[in-house]
């Protein structure tokens, strides 16, 4: 009797500390987060002052020319949607597979998941040359009875990004709803008042919680796909095209691993300093960061196995295009960046084999990152040297970025950071309501 | 608010939004009908057309200008016309943009006490010339060549005012080939090369379709001689030029060694020919015997080679023989010359094809040695006033002649021109010329054909023609001297001439030709044998050695000042803005050079530092720089004849360690075994097409539009390039935008150099694929495939983004990173054709086939109820071609010219492999070159 009561003492003290513990990180900011949310927010001005000096002066502001048509911006495009699809991935993967480890960081991953995607869905406007038409791209209605090219992958980004960004940011909302309810409880005065608006009168009642099971069920199964489907598409911007190095039938497996393995890397990268800033050791472990390295590596492992399968391919065929551009990209004008990448995505990944790398925050940190970095090469490296050296020999030429694309791809870290910094300070971190079931 | 308010509203809304989304930039230009119709009959957007003659370099090509509302808008050639029948080079292309030129002189000028120009009156630049050509002194007028009417003017002028004429300033003043016709056929003149009465054609080092002569009348004929059947060239040279690579066969020339060659073949000749004329003793005798293996030692000619030239040559039934430019340009230059002469009239090549009844008209044309006497006498300090007319000498003369110091001692300079250039920032007074579109005038180019100079426009700056100066001076004088302007003066003689009924088809035709005299030279035997005799011995010139040569794009550093002429690449190293100088690869290799790295170069006289270029098929120990980027002019002078040697041995050159980033826009100056002009031989080319598409098939009702090109014709003079820029408005954007890439060029010259030094050239545009990939991917329909075949790019449609420029396997899409300048004379007046929009910023643009061309012809073709015939569309660059390569029409109608040679043989298209059924035809090589490669095979296999 007396032990149960203890056990029940401490799971409401389990409950209340992790209360207290999500709320204490949505409190008063510190000194060292304004720091942060400045310096972020700086780099998110220049992204934007870069922007608009481009959109003055025209596209030539960029280093891109002739051969070259595309370069860091549409880079960093598929970088962030790459990194946009672990937070659907951990979240609604892991959740239909029933994988515990997923509730410490599902919230942190579904909210880099929303900015990265708004970050990435940037870029496709940045690159135009006349950005003040961008709703040209758009099938609406008009008298001059003018229709979007649905053969154009750039308009099945279009449909596949904006579908994307609706179901990820639905998902996230929908999951927090419980959870900003505790928040409403907790809180007082016109946060109060906020957060009951945000939390849709939510009681916690067995039917709300039973259709909030179905609804998150079905939402879950519904992102599923487009984990699979975003990245395809994207990866169909260049698969699509005649482009040597582009046209290969490999790219959309190929580009969804990568993206898998490039978002997983930026959760740890996120969430090791998040962990350790709003002292939230306590829910989020050592197992789960294991769980997490695992899947790094397998990625990792299938990334590699892609540039081999292209590699061979494309020696295998015979075809003096392909053959020429898979070597230039080893050996040519742009080869220190290829070894990069090699190294990153697959040489150093390999270190997670070993127990002790992987149980190591430091030495995963530092993995997560060079990912990070190996797969903006990646992405540079396949978008340049096949466009640098295509078919017409007369027509090749080089491309070296310019100190505006430079701006504005410090101002898309510059953007995401200030976003999941406020995210930090305004949402719970941390999905209460799943760990104190977990915790069950 | 109102449901009707509402889309009232959002009416309003979405009509401003469609008005405000116009993307062509255009001056906001107010409409305003003709209440009154100008005098003129102008009728807006419909051309006029004004025949008269180019005057960018003295050949004096027919032009016929197209003027639109008052404002010439393209030149092209005049057809018909004897020279260039229809055709137009590079320059002459360009010529027009002279006419915008922002830097013309635009009024009168004098140097103030400071040195620096001031605009002055017309009237005061008169009074103070005729001040000082009332003092003392000798006055002198010196001019670039001259003919035709305005030469007598000069000549009365100089007369009246006791001003002495003085030779003629041309840099290529072909002094050799003149000296050597003086003295062999006492005639001191340039031939009138007729190739296309020829089947064989053996060209030693002369520059044919770039700056010889007449390079256009050249290449016309040149395609001409082809067309009829077997057309034998060899060209022999020490060096590489885009002229040799033309040639069915290029000869590698030890440099200097020419007299080997041709007293071999001379003896060769002499001994097969059964119609060759018997030499006269004297110069028989003075002719050395000697054996082909010496021949091929001295001259560096395989035997076998050497053996099948004199062979062919003497089989040929109506051989040519042409010597000049570079093989006449060292000191035994002479000899070559004669003993070329010699040949002609031997081979009675001088009674029809080296035809002297047309020679050239250029008796008062001086040389170097005149411009030397002229430094003399300016150091003596006696001259008065020197007039210097239309040429800049300073940069063009020996720097050793000391002019730009002597110049200075002339009382008083006066300098006639259109630009400031070296030369006239030397003067005084500065006179600005008009524009040869703003001028009434006519040439004599050659012997029988006058060309017609008439205005297309008034003056755009207060500008006036060298007559009426001329005129206006002598009026000031007597008073009055009869005639008001240059104009009436001209006509005043024409009627003289040929009576005053034709005044007006000479107006309408553009130029008059008189039959030719029919008389034939004679050899002057002995001073033949003279000659021959104390002939100089041939040049053997000591290795590294530095040539100096003409170059196609500035001709002697004249049309340098032209934007556009930079911005085209020179089609052998695609060097576009800057200077260089040309090395072989095995010196750059064996010095450790990089291609751009900075040389030091020193000559006996002289030293420059300029990046060095990679030039392959360039002999080791040869280097080769343009005239005009050899500055100063570090040339001597042969004595005897005045002709430039062009050749500097005992050269120095050093790397600087730093590297000059001028742009070259080829990737790669190989096709990097990727078919691109397929070799029969190595049978690289692959006519794959894939299977078929995805996308339903096209339809074409009517008209189908394609081209085709033949790579035999294609000699890459980039005409076609230079034509295409002023049709279509392409921006001239200049040399920091082409080294990061961005060129905006519709259609380039693209070289493909093979291992044994050969070279193929291929004009690369739209290809305007029948499955073009550039469509599918746009995602705002701004490409389609129009009705008639055409891959058409909306501009007003067009977001940026550039997938479709990706996706294009030629390349041959430009993006509009800028809205770029387009500088001209002045707010009102600017070059541009009113039939193409000017793109703005974020757009993209390619190749339309001249669609403008193409809507004019449908639009005659609809009032007369008709379709389109075979060769009514002819886009600007088939248009300039001086060999017709290009050819374009409706590929759906089976009669048309262009459906024939796309079903021929030779016909291929680039990359078939992908499927995309390119509407652009390229024709092979030709059965000539490919039974020569197959003759070539059976040696190697022999020698195997």
């Amino acid at each position: 009797m007396k032990s149960e009561k203890v056990v029940e003492r401490t799971e409401i003290n389990y409950k209340e500390q992790l209360e207290r513990d999500v709320l204490a990180a949505m409190a008063k900011p510190n000194r060292w987060y304004w720091v942060a949310l400045g310096f972020s927010a700086t780099c998110f001005l220049i992204g934007l002052i870069s922007w608009g000096y481009q959109i003055k002066i025209g596209m030539g502001t960029a280093g891109l020319n002739n051969p070259v048509g595309w370069g860091v911006y549409i880079t960093d495009f598929v970088f962030w949607v790459g990194i946009a699809h672990s937070g659907t991935l951990i979240s609604a993967v892991l959740f239909l597979f029933r994988a515990k480890f997923r509730s410490s960081f599902n919230r942190t991953a579904e909210a880099m998941t929303v900015i990265a995607v708004m970050t990435a869905g940037l870029f496709p406007l940045i690159h135009l040359g006349r950005v003040w038409f961008f709703y040209w791209l758009f099938p609406y209605p008009n008298q001059r009875l003018l229709w979007v090219n649905f053969r154009s992958p750039l308009i099945w980004d279009v449909f596949a990004v904006s579908t994307y960004l609706t179901v990820s940011a639905v998902f996230f909302y929908v999951g927090m709803i419980p959870d900003l309810a505790i928040v409403r409880r907790l809180t007082t005065g016109i946060r109060k008042k906020i957060y009951g608006i945000l939390s849709l009168g939510w009681q916690g009642s067995l039917s709300e919680w039973m259709h909030y099971n179905r609804l998150y069920l079905f939402l879950a199964a519904f992102a599923t796909p487009l984990v699979i489907s975003v990245h395809s598409v994207v990866s169909w911007d260049f698969a699509m095209s005649v482009i040597p190095g582009w046209h290969t039938t490999i790219f959309a497996p190929y580009f969804v691993a990568g993206a898998i393995f490039s978002g997983t890397a930026m959760v740890v990268t996120l969430v090791i300093p998040m962990r350790k800033i709003f002292s939230l050791e306590k829910y989020i472990t050592l197992d789960h960061f294991e769980s997490l390295a695992k899947l790094l590596l397998l990625t990792s492992l299938i990334v590699t196995y892609s540039y081999i399968v292209e590699l061979g391919i494309a020696f295998y065929s015979g075809n003096v295009f392909e053959t020429a551009i898979f070597k230039y990209r080893m050996m040519g004008d742009y080869k220190i960046l290829y070894w990069i990448m090699i190294s990153c995505n697959s040489l150093i990944p390999l270190l997670v084999f070993f127990r002790k790398v992987r149980r190591s925050l430091p030495s995963l940190l530092i993995i997560s990152l060079l990912a990070n970095v190996g797969m903006w090469f990646e992405r540079f490296i396949l978008i340049v040297t096949s466009l640098a050296k295509d078919f017409d020999p007369y027509a090749w030429g080089l491309y070296k970025p310019s100190i505006i694309e430079a701006g504005i791809t410090l101002g898309s870290f510059g953007m995401f950071f200030t976003f999941f910094l406020i995210f930090t300070k305004v949402l719970p971190v941390l999905s209460m309501t799943e760990l104190k079931e977990e915790h069950e | 608010m109102k449901r009707r308010d509402f889309l009232k509203l959002m009416g309003l809304a979405s009509s401003s939004t469609v008005l405000s989304a116009c993307g062509v930039d255009k001056k906001a230009e107010k409409l305003i009908p003709y209440l009154v119709p100008p005098e003129d009959d102008t009728i807006p957007g419909v051309p006029v057309y004004y025949n008269t003659t180019c005057t960018e370099c003295p050949a004096n090509c027919g032009i016929s200008v197209k003027v639109r509302e008052e404002l010439p808008v393209k030149l092209e050639g005049l057809s018909g016309h004897p020279i260039n029948d229809g055709s137009l080079c590079i320059r002459g292309q360009a010529s027009l943009t002279r006419l915008y030129h922002p830097d013309r002189i635009r009024s009168p000028l004098r140097r103030n006490t400071q040195g620096q120009f001031k605009p002055i009156s017309w009237s005061d630049a008169y009074d103070q010339m005729m001040q000082t050509l009332g003092q003392g002194g000798q006055h002198l007028y010196l001019a670039g060549r001259t003919t035709g009417t305005l030469s007598e003017l000069i000549d009365g002028f100089c007369d009246e005012r006791n001003i002495e004429r003085l030779p003629e300033f041309e840099s290529y003043s072909y002094a050799a080939i003149k000296e050597a016709n003086r003295l062999l056929f006492n005639q001191s003149v340039i031939p009138h090369y007729r190739i296309e009465d020829a089947d064989f054609m053996l060209t030693l080092g002369a520059d044919i379709l770039e700056t010889f002569v007449s390079p256009v009348s050249h290449a016309t004929q040149l395609a001409r001689a082809k067309k009829l059947g077997q057309f034998l060239w060899y060209h022999a040279e020490p060096h590489v030029s885009l002229t040799g690579l033309q040639a069915t066969e290029r000869l590698v020339i030890q440099p200097g060694s020419e007299t080997h060659l041709l007293r071999f073949l001379l003896r060769y000749l002499l001994e097969h020919v059964d119609y060759a004329r018997r030499l006269p003793d004297a110069v028989a005798r003075a002719i050395p015997n000697v054996s082909g293996e010496e021949v091929s030692a001295q001259t560096g000619i395989p035997s076998e080679e050497l053996n099948q030239l004199a062979r062919q040559f003497a089989e040929a039934e109506k051989p040519l023989l042409i010597a000049g430019g570079i093989s006449t340009g060292h000191t035994s230059g002479l000899e070559v010359a004669a003993l070329a002469g010699l040949i002609q009239w031997m081979m009675r090549m001088t009674d029809i094809v080296v035809d002297f009844s047309r020679a050239e008209n250029d008796a008062n044309v001086g040389t170097m040695l005149d411009m030397g006497e002229l430094s003399q006498r300016l150091q003596e300090g006696n001259v008065g006033v020197l007039f210097i007319s239309r040429a800049n000498p300073m940069p063009n003369v020996p720097a050793s002649y000391g002019f730009k110091e002597n110049l200075r001692k002339a009382r008083l300079r006066v300098g006639l021109s259109d630009f400031l250039d070296d030369t006239m920032q030397a003067c005084d007074i500065v006179l600005p010329l008009s524009h040869t579109l703003e001028s009434w005038g006519d040439t004599q180019s050659r012997k029988g054909l006058r060309t017609v100079i008439q205005p297309a426009l008034e003056p755009i700056f207060d500008t006036r023609t060298e007559g009426d100066i001329l005129l206006q001076l002598m009026q000031r004088r007597t008073g009055n001297t009869g005639v008001q302007t240059f104009r009436e003066y001209l006509f005043t003689r024409w009627r003289e001439k040929y009576g005053e009924d034709s005044i007006e088809s000479l107006l309408h035709k553009g130029y008059f030709e008189d039959s030719p005299s029919g008389e034939f030279v004679r050899l002057s035997g002995t001073a033949a044998a003279e000659l021959l005799t104390t002939a100089s011995d041939p040049v053997d010139f000591g290795k590294p050695l530095l040539i100096a040569i003409p170059s196609l794009r500035t001709f002697d550093g004249r049309s340098r000042v032209l934007p556009l002429l930079s911005e085209i690449p020179d089609p052998l190293t695609t060097i576009s803005y800057g200077d260089w100088v040309s090395v072989s690869e095995q010196d750059l290799r064996s010095n450790q050079w990089q291609d751009l790295d900075e040389i030091e170069l020193t000559i006996p006289g002289g030293s420059i530092r300029l990046p060095v270029k990679t030039q392959p098929g360039l002999p080791g120990g040869i280097s080769t720089i343009h005239w005009d980027m050899l500055k100063p002019l570090m040339l001597q002078v042969d004595p005897r004849t005045g002709e430039s040697i062009c050749y500097m041995d005992g050269v120095q050159m050093v790397s600087r360690g730093v590297s000059v980033p001028i742009p070259y826009l080829s990737g790669s100056s190989s096709q990097e075994g990727r078919g691109i002009i397929p070799d029969m031989e190595r049978g690289d080319e692959d006519h794959d097409r894939g299977g078929p598409g995805m996308y339903p098939e096209h339809e074409h009702t009517d008209y189908r539009w394609a081209m085709v090109i033949d790579l035999e014709s294609c000699i890459g003079c980039s005409a076609c390039v230079a034509a295409c820029y002023i049709e279509n408005n392409v921006a001239v954007v200049g040399p920091e935008e082409h080294l990061k890439g961005r060129e905006m060029s519709w259609i380039r010259m693209e070289p493909y150099y093979e291992e044994d030094g050969s070279a193929e050239f291929l004009p690369m545009m739209c290809q305007h694929c029948y499955n073009a990939p550039c469509e599918p991917v746009c995602p705002v329909y701004a490409t389609y495939h129009n009705p008639e075949g055409l891959n058409a790019q909306v501009y007003n449609r067009c977001v940026g983004t550039r997938y479709c420029a990706n996706n294009c396997p030629y390349k041959v899409r430009r993006f509009n990173w800028f809205k770029h300048e387009r500088p001209g004379p002045s707010d009102e007046i600017q070059m541009a054709n009113p039939d193409v929009s000017i793109r703005g910023k974020g757009i993209m643009e390619k190749c339309t086939f001249c669609i403008q061309r193409i809507r004019a012809a449908r639009d005659t073709a609809k009032d007369e109820s008709r379709k389109i015939q075979d060769g009514e569309v002819v886009p600007a660059c088939a248009q300039s071609c001086p060999t017709q390569a290009i050819t374009f029409g409706n590929i759906e109608d089976k009669r048309s010219r262009v459906y024939q040679l796309a079903h021929s043989f030779r016909a291929y298209r680039v990359f078939e492999h992908l499927g995309m059924e390119p509407g652009v035809y390229y024709l092979g090589k030709s059965e000539a070159r490919s039974q020569k490669s197959e003759v070539d095979r059976g040696h190697q296999e022999d020698s195997n």
